[in-house]
């Protein structure tokens, strides 16, 4: 396993077997799964986003799905105001961007665990602010949103479409994640994660890294929110609860904090299981999904605390 | 050359004056007042909580000290944020060890050299020629560093898992990757048997011959003996005595510091 | 009007300190956030219903039933809390702070579904053993519900108090917040008092769920979240790790809360909101929380 880990053409393997999968669904009569895969594909995003913030720099965030709405409610009043649909998308990272610069700006200086608790209520303020401010976001009752398929040539289902969108956008986070993380910006976040005071006194400016890795997180949330709200054509408050921000940590966490294919074996296992326990099982068994879903989260923190895939540094940190 | 007259040495690298850092009532530093010249080592000793670490952190920017001034080259220190103030070159090291465990000793240096490096998200991102180009340039830096500390074979290790005494090598070593004008180090030999504490004599040496000016915290008194051009002497927080090591030695007041009134009598 | 929204807020703000103390409790001892403590406070509130339900001649009638029941299942959600610690967190602590924390989660969503997958899906109605009367106190109508939530809260209050600063296990307990190595290297068994710090937590925890239930009439296997979460927050509000903050806070919240909701145009929407920005805005002040005390590192 872990050589494959090493290969260097395995993340391009996976991607071509990742980008062939709606042909196999469609052969195997599977065609739910594709429209798993595009909602997995959208909790890797917002995984490898998380990464940045919680995996690199240790920030702890209890309210990142506040920026995946944003991004969502972002792109659904641009493209409702007329605005075409890839514009649509850049602006929702950017707004996604602005506001957690903002909020960036005014709480990380906070310690680790009331930056957990602001962060938490950050989230439920943006929830509760969407859900409250009707004129402009139409409250519970959600808003709709004309489609966009960019690439009927390819598939006239739009499942796949998105799914392939959403590929795409994984597979450049996974390369930007990648190549940051292999650089001085990704050792300055490490060192910061480690002792943040030695780090300030290498040299390193440690509220801009902070600000840096909690800012680039944003983008992806955006992006990924536009996505899901192009996708769905509809976006309601109701997506994004608290216990979605809790589902993200759990991602990286449980994936493997600062481990790129942690992150994206994390999203497969914990996205991806109700779901196909709900294709699967028999409809008495779904009710249970959530249950197993709570099971498997004590069990795998107590039995494999430095997550599925972890990164050799995890490893280190917690089997020593 | 080495000189070891010191004030004859070179020109002022350092002046503190009238420096003091107060925690409400708690005159931790007071009324210090002192020069470095360039070129020198000079050591800072004194009884144990004598303040010697309270005035290196306000020297380093931990602290904001409440009164007086830090001149380096000039520059106003008092006031700057902590890396701004290496980027200007002055680093250090720490009394209990502050490394970045969970990586390796060659990446522990390569961060260091973070204030004399440039790229930031463009280059990484499209893996600029530039980018590449510096990143090579920190690692061999790093590299060279590392064999200048003597710690060429041991690049790959976790910190966590080197010696005592590597680990307050590669602590230097990270310091000096930001081609400092004046290292501090604090507490440098603690821990340390003979053997290695004649090692880091050696190394500080190699340092200074570097051009780099030592400033350190020391305790074992044959190696502030052997090593310090000029020794400043710290009790309550404030400076008592200051000359070259032979003088402060024999120097009442700072024996009665150390032994107490009937000590120096 | 004024004392009426006055006891409104001391009767909320009585239930929030009581979820505060819990989290700040565990805090206190063990830097961390018990995430199921939402749902121990639950249970407490489930548990009563099921003593209600099973024994009505007991607890179902009465003051003496009311008390029963009260005691019984704040005792009960005192040994969840604590089963809770021994089985999902203390195997983790050594292991990072981050990995108990989201042990935590999981045992809050099985907690949770637990509920709604074997006792109810929907609101049960909770039991009222005594029976309500309204009292004219200065104008404002106040039930003798409220009074007896409050008498209950402040009660329990000052035996947290009294067993904190004046008995030898409630000093160990404050030895242990303060630093749980040397309190151990006095001698003292840190985990039997962990494990006391969780069951002290707990029981408060389901003190103001039996409590909850009580107020609103009627309860459901979600009612522990939003509830939890505020008084999280509360509890951060004062300063988390410290008792007073914890009640400080907890009042705090309940005022704010009914206030808003009475006088601010649409309050009772905008009223989760308040408890967040409130927070945001007083950290931003006083990022160690209002009694929070800052520590520095040494270098």
């Amino acid at each position: 396993m872990k050589a494959l880990l090493r290969w260097r053409w395995t993340p391009w393997v996976a991607l071509a077997l990742a980008a062939a999968f709606p042909m196999f669904a469609s052969v195997l009569d599977a065609q739910y799964l594709v429209r798993v895969g595009g909602i997995i594909g959208l909790f890797m995003l917002l995984g490898l986003g998380l990464n940045f913030t919680l995996g690199y720099a240790g920030l702890f965030d209890l309210g990142f799905i506040a920026f995946y709405a944003i991004g969502a409610y972002t792109t659904a009043i641009a493209m409702r105001a007329g605005v075409p649909a890839p514009l649509a998308l850049g602006i929702s990272v950017i707004v996604a961007v602005a506001f957690r610069a903002l909020l960036g700006l005014t709480i990380l200086r906070l310690r680790g665990d009331y930056l957990a608790v602001v962060t938490m209520g950050f989230g439920e303020i943006a929830r509760l602010t969407i859900n409250n401010l009707d004129s402009l976001t139409n409250g519970p009752k959600g808003l709709q949103l004309a489609p966009w398929r960019p690439l009927s040539f390819v598939s006239a289902d739009p499942n796949t479409q998105y799914y392939l969108l959403i590929l795409g956008a994984v597979a450049l986070g996974c390369i930007a994640s990648n190549r940051l993380e292999d650089s001085r910006v990704g050792r300055a976040w490490i060192a910061i994660r480690e002792d943040e005071i030695a780090a300030r006194l290498s040299g390193i400016p440690v509220r801009h890294y902070k600000l840096l890795a909690f800012t680039l997180s944003a983008a992806f949330a955006g992006l990924a929110g536009g996505l899901f709200a192009q996708w769905e054509q509809f976006v309601t408050p109701e997506s994004f609860v608290f216990w979605e921000s809790i589902l993200v940590v759990s991602i990286v966490v449980l994936g493997g904090m600062g481990s790129i294919p942690g992150v994206l074996v994390g999203a497969l296992v914990l996205v991806g299981f109700p779901p196909i326990m709900q294709w699967k099982l028999s409809s008495e068994w779904i009710n249970y999904r959530y249950f197993f879903f709570g099971l498997i989260l004590v069990l795998v923190t107590l039995f494999r605390p430095q997550g599925i895939l972890p990164s050799s540094r995890r490893e280190a940190e917690l089997t020593s | 050359m080495t000189p070891k007259t010191a004030a004859a040495a070179g020109r002022v690298l350092l002046e503190v004056k009238d420096l003091a850092q107060h925690f409400g009532g708690l005159k931790a530093v007071d009324q210090v007042n002192l020069t470095i010249h360039e070129g020198e080592i000079v050591s800072v000793i004194g009884p144990n909580g004598a303040g010697k670490t309270t005035f290196f952190n306000v020297l380093t920017g931990v602290y904001p000290g409440t009164r007086g001034q830090i001149l380096f080259n000039g520059q106003e220190l008092r006031g700057m944020a902590g890396h701004d103030i290496v980027a200007v070159g002055v680093a250090r090291t720490f009394q209990n060890i502050r490394l970045f465990s969970h990586m390796t000793a060659l990446e522990n240096v390569m961060v260091g050299r973070h204030t004399r490096t440039s790229q930031f998200l463009l280059g990484p991102l499209l893996r600029t020629n530039n980018f590449k180009i510096e990143e090579k340039a920190v690692e061999t830096i790093a590299k060279d560093l590392l064999e200048f500390v003597g710690l060429k074979s041991l690049g790959n290790e976790l910190a966590k898992n080197l010696p005592y005494g590597a680990q307050r090598k590669l602590e230097i070593a990270r310091a000096l990757a930001s081609e400092p004008k004046l290292l501090i180090l604090d507490e440098p030999t603690a821990g340390m048997n003979p053997t290695e504490s004649q090692d880091l004599v050696a190394l500080v040496r190699k340092v200074r011959e570097r051009g780099v000016t030592v400033l350190l915290i020391e305790h074992q008194m044959r190696v502030v003996m052997d090593i310090s051009d000029r020794v400043f002497v710290f009790d309550y927080g404030v400076k008592i005595a200051e000359g070259k090591p032979k003088e402060v030695v024999a120097n009442a007041r700072v024996i009665e510091a150390y032994l107490g009134k009937e000590g120096a009598s | 009007m004024l004392i009426q929204q006055i006891v409104n807020g001391l009767t909320l703000g009585a239930i929030y300190s009581l979820i505060a103390l819990g989290y700040t409790l565990v805090y206190g001892i063990l830097t961390m956030i018990n995430f199921a403590h939402s749902e121990v406070l639950m249970l407490g509130a489930f548990m009563a219903l099921g003593l209600a339900a099973l024994l009505p001649a007991v607890f179902g009638t009465g003051l003496v039933g009311l008390a029963g029941m009260f005691i019984l299942s704040m005792a009960g959600a005192g040994l969840i809390n604590v089963i809770i610690e021994r089985l999902a967190y203390r195997p983790l602590r050594h292991i990072s702070r981050l990995a108990p924390l989201i042990s935590a989660i999981g045992v809050s969503i099985i907690l949770q579904n637990g509920v709604f997958l074997w006792v109810s899906t929907q609101s049960l109605r909770f039991p009222e053993p005594v029976v309500i009367d309204q009292v004219q106190v200065f104008g404002a109508t106040v039930s003798t519900l409220q009074i007896i939530i409050l008498a209950a809260a402040l009660i329990l209050m000052g035996l947290l108090h009294f067993f904190v600063e004046h008995t030898k296990l409630g000093k160990a307990m404050r030895a242990c917040s303060d630093d749980i190595q040397t309190a151990g290297l006095m001698g003292i068994n840190s985990d039997y008092i962990i494990a006391l710090t969780f069951f002290v937590g707990g029981a408060l925890g389901g003190a103001a769920g039996v409590l909850y239930g009580m107020n609103y009439g009627s309860i459901k296997y979600n009612l522990g979240f939003l509830p939890g979460a505020k008084a999280f927050t509360a509890a951060v509000l004062g300063g988390i790790g410290n008792i007073r903050g914890a009640v400080l806070g907890g009042f705090i919240l309940g005022f704010l809360e009914v206030l808003a909701s009475g006088y601010i145009p649409n309050g009772a929407q905008w009223r989760d909101v308040i408890a967040f920005t409130v927070l945001i805005i007083v950290l931003l002040v006083r990022p160690s929380g209002l009694l929070g005390e800052k520590i520095a590192e040494k270098v």
